[in-house]
């Protein structure tokens, strides 16, 4: 059963107040992932060590992934059960990833083609 | 329509879970997403690991610009699609109907950026689905992506057909929304047909009187549609659409705020890491 369908009692803490404004909260969220993305491509033609760009780069993009998920996707006002479900899917696809990176990354696994 | 702020929009007491039915369906579908994009990213890294000779100096391909500016669209739709949601709770329809239409129109803003890539890797770069092993994961794993931004487009338009159902059932309704629905999309492809046609034009050094000769249907199709679509959104009688519906448009969007954040990841993983 979804909302529209809910009875006035189940919503009763919540029938006197209004809910706080989160527009200030999505702009701010905005401005902040749009100044991310710029740094991100500012990064990149930076003198720095392969390895600290790469870093730089995971970090920044899981700063954005994450404010996305847990503000513009309410992740952090929902239920928390929310929140495990979709880190169920996530650390399967991430384990995956890396599982097969590894795997292929592996000098064994260098085809003959490539390391020629 | 129900008053505006006295539904919990974040739990429902009448599930056994506590959480709306259809958020929980599309927090699992979302789950699964992240596998199907895990398994195409990792086998488009695996093949950059080993790149096979002769394949080609992507950093000379990618034009960072041009991906800069789609993922900074795309975020801002992410914005407009929370806006409209926000704007849901609260019973504001007017305001969640602009905010739809804001998303909508970035949302082909990117999808028109990804055509544009597309047409400019295969003609100009020569990098085909199936002339290299990083052609045919590349165009895989970004297709299936904008796949899923013009099947997100798709769902924000039925949503904004669907806020006009009037209140009254016994108003004839169904008809008026698929003529609704197709004149957006006529006016969509007809639109998008136009921009394309003038990047090209502005692109080859075309006078814009040549392009407007080639391109007359286009133009009078998008102008004749948008006029339309005007004149439909002003309508002013009563609407079903309300704080109610907040929980499909909040479904949609996390549908929307998926496609954004994989995109973060395939901006990151695809096209900066190629320039270090």
């Amino acid at each position: 059963m979804d909302a529209k369908t809910s009875t006035p009692a189940a919503h009763a803490p919540h029938a006197t107040g209004h809910h706080p404004s989160k527009f200030h909260t999505f702009v701010q969220i905005a401005m902040i992932l749009s100044v991310i993305t710029g740094i991100e491509i500012v990064i990149v033609y930076l003198p720095f060590a392969k390895w600290l760009v790469v870093s730089l780069l995971v970090v920044l993009s899981a700063v954005k992934f994450l404010l996305v998920i847990f503000y513009f996707m309410h992740l952090k006002w929902d239920k928390v059960f929310c929140t495990i479900l979709f880190f169920i899917g996530l650390v399967l696809a991430m384990g995956t990833v890396a599982a097969l990176l590894a795997l292929f990354g592996a000098e064994a696994s260098i085809p003959l083609s490539a390391a020629l | 329509m129900s008053h505006a702020g006295t539904i919990d929009h974040h739990h429902d007491a009448t599930t056994s879970t506590g959480i709306p039915n259809k958020k929980l369906f599309m927090w699992a579908f979302l789950a699964s997403d992240c596998m199907f994009f895990g398994a195409l990213i990792s086998t488009h890294l695996i093949y950059r690991l080993h790149s096979p000779p002769g394949s080609p100096v992507v950093s000379k391909i990618f034009s960072i610009e041009l991906t800069s500016f789609s993922t900074f669209i795309l975020l801002m739709s992410s914005l407009l699609m929370a806006l409209a949601v926000n704007s849901l709770q609260k019973g504001l329809v007017k305001s969640t109907r602009h905010n739809l239409l804001g998303t909508i129109f970035f949302g082909l803003i990117f999808l028109g950026c990804q055509v544009y890539e597309f047409n400019h890797f295969v003609h100009e770069k020569d990098l085909t689905l199936s002339n290299s092993i990083f052609g045919s994961t590349f165009y895989t794993l970004t297709g299936t992506h904008g796949c899923h931004v013009a099947i997100g487009v798709l769902w924000l338009v039925l949503m904004y057909v669907r806020s006009f159902k009037p209140a009254d059932p016994s108003r004839p309704w169904l008809a008026r929304a698929f003529v609704h629905f197709f004149l957006f999309v006529i006016t969509t492809v007809a639109g998008m047909a136009t921009v394309l046609g003038l990047v090209h034009a502005l692109h080859e050094h075309e006078p814009l009187v040549e392009f407007a000769g080639h391109n007359l249907l286009a133009i009078g199709t998008t102008i004749v549609g948008l006029t339309l679509l005007t004149w439909f959104g002003f309508s002013r009688q009563p609407v079903e659409f309300g704080e109610a519906n907040a929980i499909d448009v909040e479904s949609m969007g996390l549908y929307w705020h998926f496609v954004d954040i994989v995109w973060i990841v395939i901006f990151t993983v695809v096209y900066l890491l190629e320039y270090l």
